[in-house]
């Protein structure tokens, strides 16, 4: 091969090695701590060009439609800087959370990357289990769910009250604030029951909260 | 001339054709055996279950709503609180469940299954490879 050829060779190669680093991201993974009353929470994923061609964000892709990604545009030139606005919105969900963002880019040997936001929805007061159940003709016997406040807080329960009178809730207080048990059970199981148990507490003391024990038998 | 240059583009050709057909073999091999995480289950899989399983649809009510595999009660994180009362109503006991979401990199189903293993204390839940788009067969 002539070295002409040889340079040809080489080149094309090169051009599949293309710098594939054009964004960097300053933080691509984000820890919060947050609560079910916050509703949503907010990161900024910033960035900037550090390659020498403009680089145009392509795609944001979500992996959950409870959080939105915004761009305040898609070209950005070498040496400018920009960020995506993740907005998480918890819905109903609680405990620890991890929702990406995928960016894809016009540089074509670059992986996309992966933006990571990791959000703990501290609950108060667990609930463990959230559902008792009995199967028809098996003995009714009282199960009992543990509730149990945060470590860092103190949750009183003021009152159970079950939805359907053939299913009854009794609360015992274990250590007050902290611990407490109920006590659920069917009047009999010889026919499907449904019942929800609200347990109403003092927490947050401007909006209590009612939680739900689900009782069925089936 | 043109003999020599067209032998050097062949050379090229060739030489940018092989990695080609590795990348693409190891990615058809990878697609097809893609490992199941715990908890997973493949389409085929349940389709042989036949009539024991009771799909749950993760995704959101929108998309419930306009359409799901026949039978599939809705659940997701979005309105658990509210839609827990009328899934545990519906629930069979004696079915196993098993979760979808959109696929790709969707994660509801996963969310969804984790909190009826550890919140709702039933077991044998398995989550979709893959998801609706695995269902319909894409």
């Amino acid at each position: 091969m002539s070295l002409r050829g040889l340079a040809i060779l080489i080149s094309l190669l090169l051009l599949t090695f293309r710098a594939s680093a054009g964004l960097q991201w300053d933080k691509p993974l984000q820890q919060l701590q947050r609560t079910p009353a916050d509703g949503a929470v907010e990161a900024r994923f910033t960035f900037r060009n550090v390659g020498s061609a403009p680089v145009t964000i392509r795609t944001l892709r979500s992996s959950c439609g409870c959080t939105t990604a915004r761009l305040e545009k898609k070209i950005y030139a070498p040496g400018e800087a920009g960020e995506v606005v993740a907005r998480f919105f918890f819905g109903d969900r609680t405990g620890a959370q991890r929702k990406t963002i995928e960016v894809r880019t016009d540089e074509a040997a670059a992986e996309p990357v992966v933006l990571d936001l990791r959000v703990h929805i501290h609950d108060p007061l667990t609930i463990t289990p959230a559902l008792v159940f009995w199967k028809r003709g098996e003995p009714g016997a009282a199960k009992t769910v543990q509730l149990t406040a945060a470590a860092d807080q103190r949750v009183r329960i003021k009152s159970v009250t079950s939805s359907n009178p053939r299913v009854t809730a009794k609360l015992e207080t274990i250590k007050g604030g902290e611990q407490y048990a109920v006590s659920v059970q069917p009047v009999d199981t010889t026919q499907k029951e449904s019942a929800e148990i609200s347990v109403q507490t003092d927490f947050p003391t401007d909006a209590p909260r009612i939680y739900i024990i689900h009782a069925r038998v089936k | 001339m043109i003999a020599r240059a067209a032998r050097q583009l062949a050379l090229v050709l060739a030489l940018a054709l092989l990695p080609a057909l590795v990348s693409g073999a190891i990615q058809l091999q990878w697609r097809k055996d893609e490992p199941l995480a715990p908890g997973e289950v493949r389409a085929a899989t349940v389709r042989m279950w036949g009539e024991n399983v009771q799909w749950v649809d993760a995704r959101t009510r929108a998309k419930y709503e306009r359409t799901h595999i026949p039978g599939a009660l809705l659940l997701n994180e979005d309105e658990w609180a509210k839609l827990v009362g009328p899934f545990l109503d519906a629930w069979d006991a004696d079915k196993t469940l098993v979760v979808y979401c959109d696929g790709g990199s969707c994660d509801a189903s996963q969310a969804v299954a984790e909190r009826i293993r550890n919140e709702l204390k039933i077991g044998g839940v398995h989550v979709l490879k893959g998801g609706w788009a695995a269902w319909e067969g894409k």
